[in-house]
């Protein structure tokens, strides 16, 4: 054991660490479960020499707290640092404590076990328990205890999230009610007055820039949350950002839409097709390219299929289950749909091709090797252009859909293999789409660059546009000053359509000069 | 040290390049051998063949600067002395600079692009110190493309995560006017023509205002405007001696560049001066054109800001109403909407000949140039048959096919023939 004499020693900083880290709060979760949490309960002010140091600062602190263990932080002065840890147990949502008063002296002891201390939190929330870090002054300490609590309060949010996908995983209801399900996460602490901490928290890429669609959902979701704190299966959780992976995305997609398929089917409310179509309209158009094939014909009457679809959300509690993009209101809905124009997609021939002979015996096909070294091939149905190298790859370039490109760069590959090439077709891709849309009113560039800073770029001495560079989506609109909004660089179709969902409250914001 | 050389004693792959006094030597961190020295170029051995590296590869460009560096950066302290620019601005020309030299992007880049990149940085520090420089000038004095520039100029912006204000249009306004040389007599300019530069310098930023307002300087070169509101403030100042000087000859007198798009410009100034008259009770009856509108700019622009409002106010008013009706009716696809808005607004066009116009920008108030038609639904699914009917019409006969190879020999023959002699 070690002299805790050097825990006195005022306002040593340590070398190193300031923060804790993660695995010296397991430390301290895990010695506090146990019960034998070793306390150094010292106070926050440096004590004069003479006080015993085991000092616990618990009368200020209703809740007590757990300090470090000493042994875990060998080496360093303590100092005024871990009394002020544990200010954030007890589930204290707030900033950090006030600095505590000198505490009475306690009874002198050895180092030994404070039952006192550790029993109400025996069960606590171990990751809301801070160590403490050494302060450099009592504002700063208290700012530290405050992060350190939303610090953990992101681990919780992510290890919710975590544990809501795991739910989805396993196929559980959440509204059902399941009475066994108790996420791992929270340790058995009710969920309710910590939850209003959740939206702080909330990191930064959740926050589109300057969309209010999301922040509106989220408040109003926050609101129903507080309506219902006790009951945790009850708390809809999916305004949280889709802070999972890409393919987990994909995979919990296309899972939750297999799920709300289903349901439907039992509830067997609406036709089933009408289910998942407003189910892909309302929650942004997953994008998934199973789905489209499939419903790709009723993306152009959707201005008319969105209103009434959406007018009641309730009567499909399901619908909020799924952790996509939120659920925009139909007012907030522009009720325009961009109209794709281009569409670049690459396919793989997986032969070597002689351009000389497909030039020769080709009517459509135009090969100048000087100039660039591919054949540059047409079509009349549907109107495309292909670029066909001798390594065998393609480009196709001018469909206005999807299928079409596909169906194009099939015909491509066909006339190739008449040509006499074992041509196949391998890894079709769609590299590029772009759309356009006329928002019908002008808009004022300046203003808009001048609030999306780091978003737009505007030069009007260079191109007449402003070039927004979207984040989330990963888009670039072309926006021109009469109101007509260009979007490119898009994968999925449904991309196109969360982008231009996204800028429409910001170019309304802009209308007049 | 890059690639797979080893210490030919303990077999290590830690080499280091270390020099001894002024020799270079190749060392073997572990054992200390000595693999190579007073090496000149640097090797590293790949599958037994030993292979130079070129400088670019090797780490030697980042321990110097280099000689088209020191020549950038010259070029850079050049251009800032030329525009006359504060010291401050170099210093952080040269530093942005460096800061771009940093990336291989850069550094393997034409020399053309690297004399460009002298002016970006100089544009980026005047941007930043809202000192009006204008692409346009920095182009003219490094004899570049615009094009060129543009392509550097978003590239650096973007690499280096810079943030860059807008040009500053009172600024541009104030120093592009100083340099027209109208203010003093010379055997060039009549004395009739020479001006006041703060009388004109006023009324030229209240023209560049008025324009703003109006919609005719967003997603436009600012410099026609400019130019064009000069002309306007000249002439308004003395119109009776100055309404029959043209902008072009005005731009020679003054000893500017015309710009194109300065007459278009002006077209569109004159027409939303003219929108304004009609509300001015006492020029209403005058039946004002383009030419004897100038004569009153002095009033318009006095007044600018309720004639503005009541010019166009009842034109967005009628647009404000007829969408309201339409969110009464419920929802309705977008060309619903713009119908009845047009229509709406038709009925007073009949009515009163003078009736406000809509403030939009010139580009919206012309009529579309083709009307694009909805794309038809299509229930294409890609995976449809091909036929084959449909691939043969593609394909070239036999027959066409030897009369092609005919018709490309004969051609090569011809430019065979025209060619030697």
């Amino acid at each position: 054991m070690r002299s805790l004499l050097t825990l006195r020693t005022p306002r040593l900083r340590p070398s190193g660490r300031q923060r804790p880290h993660w695995w010296v709060r397991k430390e301290i979760s895990r010695s506090a479960e146990s019960g034998s949490g070793r306390v150094c309960c010292t106070p926050g002010r440096p004590l004069p020499s003479g006080l015993p140091p085991g000092t616990s600062p618990a009368p200020l602190f209703p809740g007590a707290e757990l300090g470090a263990p000493l042994r875990l932080r060998t080496g360093v002065a303590q100092s005024a640092r871990a009394g002020r840890g544990g200010a954030g147990g007890g589930g204290r949502p707030g900033p950090g404590p006030p600095p505590p008063p000198p505490p009475p002296p306690p009874p002198p002891h050895k180092g030994l076990v404070r039952r006192r201390c550790s029993g109400p939190l025996g069960a606590a929330l171990p990751a809301l328990l801070t160590v403490g870090p050494p302060p450099m002054d009592e504002e700063r300490t208290d700012l530290e205890l405050y992060l350190d609590q939303c610090f953990a309060q992101v681990g919780q949010a992510v290890s919710i999230l975590k544990w809501k996908r795991r739910s989805f995983e396993r196929g559980v209801n959440l509204h059902g009610g399941q009475p066994g399900v108790k996420p791992v996460a929270w340790g058995g602490v009710t969920p309710g007055p910590r939850l209003p901490l959740l939206s702080p928290v909330v990191p930064d890429d959740v926050y589109m820039p300057n969309s209010s669609n999301p922040k509106m959902v989220f408040n109003s979701h926050l609101e129903e949350v507080k309506e219902t704190p006790g009951h945790f299966s009850s708390v809809d959780l999916s305004f949280l950002p889709d802070e999972l992976t890409q393919e987990n995305k994909d995979q919990s997609v296309i899972r939750s839409k297999h799920e709300i398929e289903e349901n439907c089917k039992t509830q067997s409310q609406q036709s089933s097709l009408s289910l998942p179509r407003e189910q892909d309209i309302g929650l942004g158009l997953i994008g998934s390219s199973s789905l489209l094939n499939s419903h790709s014909h009723l993306y152009p009457a959707d201005a008319d299929s969105v209103q009434p679809s959406l007018e009641k959300p309730n009567s499909m509690p399901l619908v909020s289950i799924t952790p996509m993009t939120p659920m925009t209101p139909v007012s907030e809905c522009s009720g325009i749909v961009p109209q794709l124009q281009n569409i670049v997609s690459t396919v793989n021939l997986a032969c070597k091709l002689d351009l000389k002979k497909i030039a020769l015996h080709a009517k459509n096909a135009e090969y100048n090797p000087k100039r660039f070294a591919a054949v540059i091939m047409r079509i009349r149905e549907p109107r495309t252009t292909a670029l066909i190298f001798s390594s065998g790859k393609m480009v196709c370039t001018g469909a206005k859909s999807e299928e079409q490109s596909r169906l194009a760069a099939r015909k491509y590959a066909r006339v190739v293999q008449k040509l006499g090439f074992p041509a196949r077709f391998l890894d079709f891709k769609i590299q590029n789409m772009v759309g356009s849309c006329d928002v019908r009113f002008a808009i004022s560039l300046e203003g808009l660059v001048l609030t999306h800073q780091q978003f737009s770029s505007y030069e009007p001495e260079l191109f007449p546009g402003l070039i927004y560079r979207m984040v989330k989506p990963r888009i670039v609109l072309l926006i021109f000053v009469s109101g007509k909004v260009v979007l490119t660089g898009a994968k999925e179709r449904s991309e196109i359509y969360e982008a231009f969902e996204n800028i429409y409250p910001i170019l309304k914001g802009f209308k007049k000069a | 040290m890059p690639g797979g050389g080893r210490c030919p004693d303990c077999g290590s792959a830690e080499l280091v390049d270390d020099s001894h006094y002024s020799q270079s030597q190749l060392v073997c961190s572990d054992c200390g051998c000595v693999v190579t020295e007073g090496v000149l170029t640097t090797t590293f051995s790949d599958e037994g063949n030993l292979r130079e590296v070129t400088y670019s590869r090797s780490t030697g460009e980042n321990e110097q600067v280099s000689r088209s560096q020191q020549r950038g950066l010259r070029r850079v302290r050049d251009l800032c002395r030329v525009l006359q620019l504060p010291s401050t601005f170099e210093d952080t020309a040269v530093a942005y600079y460096q800061q771009a030299y940093r990336h291989s992007g850069i550094r393997a880049a034409r020399l053309q692009k690297k004399e460009v990149l002298v002016g970006c940085c100089v544009l980026i520090t005047c941007r930043q110190h809202n000192w009006p420089l204008t692409m346009g000038t920095i182009c003219a004095l490094l004899y570049a493309d615009l094009e060129v520039f543009s392509g550097t100029y978003m590239q650096i912006v973007k690499l280096l995560g810079l943030d860059v204000p807008s040009l500053c249009l009172a600024d541009l306004v104030k120093t592009y006017c100083s340099s027209f040389k109208l203010f003093q007599a010379s055997p060039s300019v009549p004395a009739k023509y020479v001006e006041d530069k703060e009388k004109m310098l006023s009324r030229t930023l209240q023209l560049v205002e008025l324009a703003d307002e109006t919609w005719l300087v967003t997603g436009r070169h600012p410099l026609p405007v400019i130019t064009a509101a000069t002309f306007l403030a000249w002439q308004s100042l003395q119109p009776s001696e100055r309404l029959t000087c043209s902008l072009a000859r005005f731009c020679k007198l003054a000893n500017v560049d015309l710009p194109c798009p300065a007459s278009s410009r002006l077209q569109e100034l004159l027409a939303v001066l003219l929108r304004m008259a009609e509300q001015l009770a006492w020029l209403q009856v005058l039946r004002l054109d383009k030419r004897s509108v100038v004569k009153h700019i002095g009033d318009l622009l006095q007044h600018r800001h309720t004639l503005v409002r009541k010019a166009f106010r009842d034109g967005t008013a009628e647009l404000e109403a007829g969408e309201k009706q339409q969110q009464g009716w419920g929802k309705s696809p977008g060309q619903g909407k713009e119908e009845a808005a047009t229509s709406s607004l038709d009925r007073p066009e009949g009515k009163r000949p003078a009736s406000p116009a809509l403030l939009l920008p010139p580009c919206m108030l012309k009529p579309p140039k083709r009307i694009c038609p909805p794309p038809p639904i299509s229930t294409v699914t890609g995976d449809e048959d091909i036929s084959d009917s449909e691939i043969e019409q593609y394909l070239r006969t036999p027959q066409e096919v030897r009369d092609f190879q005919k018709a490309q020999a004969a051609r090569q023959a011809a430019i065979g023939v025209s060619n030697p002699p």
